[in-house]
């Protein structure tokens, strides 16, 4: 029994020297493996980009394993978290750009040497800077998003609407009409949006001369209270009650927008570039492909003639956290995936790319062309390294709620938010 | 329940049994339970002490992503409590969690015991669908079932909504159930109560067959109305079988957090705040980890009277026997 327990230690012992070895660091390693968390909308939306990334990696290092795992926005935090604590972090992991500063000023990231990347020299300076952080930096852009307005084509026709809206008055008077004469099926929303889609409501807030929270002197403060962004919710809050049937309690996930699009309940609905080709994917609506001849796409017109509606220029990053025991593999799997290749992909999926090189990519595309132009009109998120914890928490999605179901006045529900905001943003971390 | 200790046990040895054994077996024998205890007692002390000392140790320092990343918390004394204590949101949440929990004990019990009764009244077939009816809700797992009411109050493709309108009961095309707290929290408690009405109904219904026919028969004799009979009779004949259904329930409610935190997709408004989802979100969403602790502990203090009050009353039961 001894000699038994004595060789089996012996042999664990035998096994971890060259297993500890290969994880110190040569990009030579075998047998080894890497375990990657991408959100879901690239397993929806580009997996080719992924596998492409991941055979290219394969090539380069036979015998390593990739093990790609989902995540969904909603916990992903969580689960870093979760790995974290328990020194068990993945090797490469994906982090919205809004949410990359709080991780960077922990120091949950490793910081990297941009110019060993693909392409480096043109990021995108809107990604670049979310992984930018006290002068270093930490992640790799992946790709970045703008919303545009996706629309019926032949309705839009049945009420006299030739071209899409211009100005913002005739994307009111366009909605009016289409309520009008669909408005009698109690499903039909002219345009569909999710009560807790915050980003729209937020666009609102920025096109009206809002903010979300401004700095001074070193210390936040939420500004959502603002006469400004008063205003732009009052805004938002006429237009969505007028057009939208969509539920007020949940937001732009629960369903996917491109699902009632796809069954005749809506008109349109704003959403990134990805939802154009969600709308004929089986879990986004399996519109049949006949149904592209009806779509159209445009930026949403802005209050001011001749702007857009300012879009949340969203997106994404990739970066390696630091407690990886993995790191040249990862950083190896990353130069892959963020490489022009398989960004080219990402970028046909309906995305904006990661470097000004690609962003030819879509210009011919008359379905993915709107969405690059509605880009030049853009805001982005309090550059708070806790900023994350306002969306974590939910605040503005209540607000939203709260506002559209009329259980607080626009002025009430935006003191609640913006002192939430104020404390939120202040905290120590 | 004994009240013998092993220690009394061998006090009470015939002399010539101990005369016979040496001291070191005296002890052994002496020990032995204890011993026979050490592996539950390491079990609980793994799974269960630990992660308690260690939920209190966090609650006493400030824990945010800083610190997860380093392993290493910083003290900062009573700090959190001063702030959840100062929170009007703590407050409000403890007050909510009170009254769902009393709001769902009491329903559950009602229902269950009317359910109890009226198995006792049934033709065995008719009871053993009822029973099995009982077990198939008991026998589903908590996340299936929050789902399957979830599509039931769907906003969108909602059966409810549909039957609702079918039967003229009004419009309830896009009818959104959790926009209005009143009416979310009523799907709530209605989804806990229907989860915990087997448990209790089946084990109220155990208990009434053990009430001796004898008696009702001879109260009823005596002109006794029914209700009469189930006041002076049943009740005070079942008082410990509701002593224990009704502290379980109530440990169970007062944890509440699948119903609530699934129902509303993962994102609960304040509305929907009870103490576990409010610590949860404080952790784990927010990334305050001590301060999300000390919600827990108090939580967890809280937990501990009422659990107090149950053993007492269980070794009180014990000790009638």
């Amino acid at each position: 029994m001894r000699t038994r327990i004595i060789t089996a230690v012996a042999l664990a012992v035998a096994l971890a020297i060259p297993a500890s070895t290969a994880s110190g660091g040569t990009t030579r390693a075998s047998a080894s493996s890497i375990t990657v968390w991408l959100m879901s909308d690239a397993q929806n939306g580009w997996p080719a980009a992924v596998a492409n990334a991941t055979s290219q990696f394969k090539s380069q290092h036979p015998g390593a394993d990739v093990n790609i795992q989902y995540q969904s926005w909603d916990s992903v935090l969580q689960k870093f978290d979760a790995s974290i604590a328990a020194g068990d972090t993945p090797d490469v992991i994906e982090l919205g750009n809004s949410q990359t500063a709080k991780y960077m000023a922990a120091g949950a990231f490793q910081a990297i040497k941009a110019k060993n990347y693909p392409n480096s020299s043109t990021w995108l300076g809107g990604l670049k800077q979310s992984c930018t952080y006290a002068g270093k930096t930490y992640c790799v852009p992946y790709y970045a998003g703008a919303r545009a307005v996706i629309y019926r084509k032949d309705l839009y026709r049945s009420v006299g609407a030739r071209s899409a809206p211009k100005t913002y008055s005739k994307f009111l008077s366009i909605n009016k009409k289409l309520m009008k004469k669909y408005g009698r099926n109690s499903n039909f929303s002219a345009f569909y949006e999710p009560g807790q889609n915050w980003y729209v409501a937020m666009s609102f807030v920025i096109d009206y001369g809002g903010k979300i929270a401004v700095q001074k002197g070193g210390k936040w403060k939420g500004t959502l209270n603002s006469p400004q962004a008063i205003a732009g919710l009052t805004a938002f809050k006429k237009m969505t009650l007028a057009f939208s049937r969509a539920s007020k309690t949940n937001d732009e996930a629960h369903p996917y927008p491109s699902i009632p699009f796809a069954k005749g309940r809506a008109a349109s609905f704003i959403g990134n570039g990805w939802e154009w080709p969600y709308v004929f994917n089986p879990k986004g609506g399996a519109a049949p492909a006949s149904f592209a001849k009806k779509m159209g796409a445009y930026p949403m017109p802005g209050r001011r003639a001749g702007t857009f509606l300012p879009t949340f220029l969203g997106g994404s990053d990739v970066g390696i956290p630091s407690s990886s025991k993995n790191k040249s593999l990862a950083a190896d799997w990353i130069k892959a995936f963020t490489g022009t290749a398989s960004e080219t992909m990402i970028a046909k999926a309906g995305n904006i790319a990661n470097s000004t090189k690609l962003l030819g990519v879509n210009a011919k595309n008359p379905s993915l062309a709107p969405f690059a132009r509605a880009a030049t009109y853009s805001w982005f998120v309090p550059s708070a390294p806790n900023w994350v914890n306002v969306e974590s928490s939910n605040l503005l999605k209540t607000m939203c709620t709260a506002i559209l179901t009329n259980r607080k006045s626009v002025a009430q529900a935006t003191a609640t938010a913006s002192a939430s905001i104020t404390k939120i943003l202040n905290a120590k971390s | 329940m004994s009240s013998r200790s092993p220690a009394a046990a061998a006090s009470v040895a015939p002399p010539y049994l101990r005369r016979r054994r040496p001291l070191g077996r005296r002890l052994r024998r002496a020990f032995a339970p204890y011993g026979l205890l050490l592996p539950a007692s390491a079990v609980i002390a793994a799974v269960l002490a630990y992660p308690l000392y260690y939920l209190v140790r966090l609650s006493f320092q400030h824990y945010g992503l800083f610190q997860l990343v380093r392993h290493k918390g910083e003290a900062i004394g009573t700090a959190n409590y001063t702030e959840i204590f100062h929170d009007s949101v703590f407050w409000h949440t403890l007050l909510r969690t009170v009254a769902v929990t009393a709001v769902c004990v009491v329903l559950t019990v009602v229902l269950a015991t009317l359910i109890a009764l009226l198995l006792a009244e049934l033709s065995s077939w008719v009871r053993l669908l009822l029973t099995a009816g009982l077990i198939f809700v008991w026998a589903t797992p908590v996340v299936v079932a929050i789902s399957v009411w979830s599509w039931m109050i769907d906003f969108e493709f909602g059966v409810a909504n549909w039957t609702l309108t079918k039967l003229g009961v009004g419009n309830f095309n896009h009818h959104d159930w959790l926009a209005n707290p009143w009416s979310g929290w009523s799907v709530i408690i209605s989804l806990i109560v229907w989860g915990a009405i087997p448990f209790v109904a089946i084990t109220l219904y155990a208990g009434l067959t053990q009430v001796s026919r004898e008696l009702v028969e001879a109260a009823s004799i005596d002109g006794a109305s029914r209700w009469r009979i189930f006041r002076d009779i049943t009740l005070p004949l079942l008082k410990p079988i509701y002593v224990i259904v009704i502290s379980l329930s109530i440990i169970w409610d007062f944890q509440v957090f699948n119903q609530v935190w699934l129902i509303t997709n993962t994102t609960p408004s304040p509305d929907y705040y009870v103490m576990a989802v409010y610590s949860y979100v404080t952790s784990f969403k927010i990334s305050e980890y001590g301060l999300g602790s000390a919600i827990a502990v108090v939580m967890v203090a809280i937990m501990a009277l009422i659990s107090v009050f149950y053993v007492r009353q269980m070794v009180k039961l014990g000790d009638v026997e």
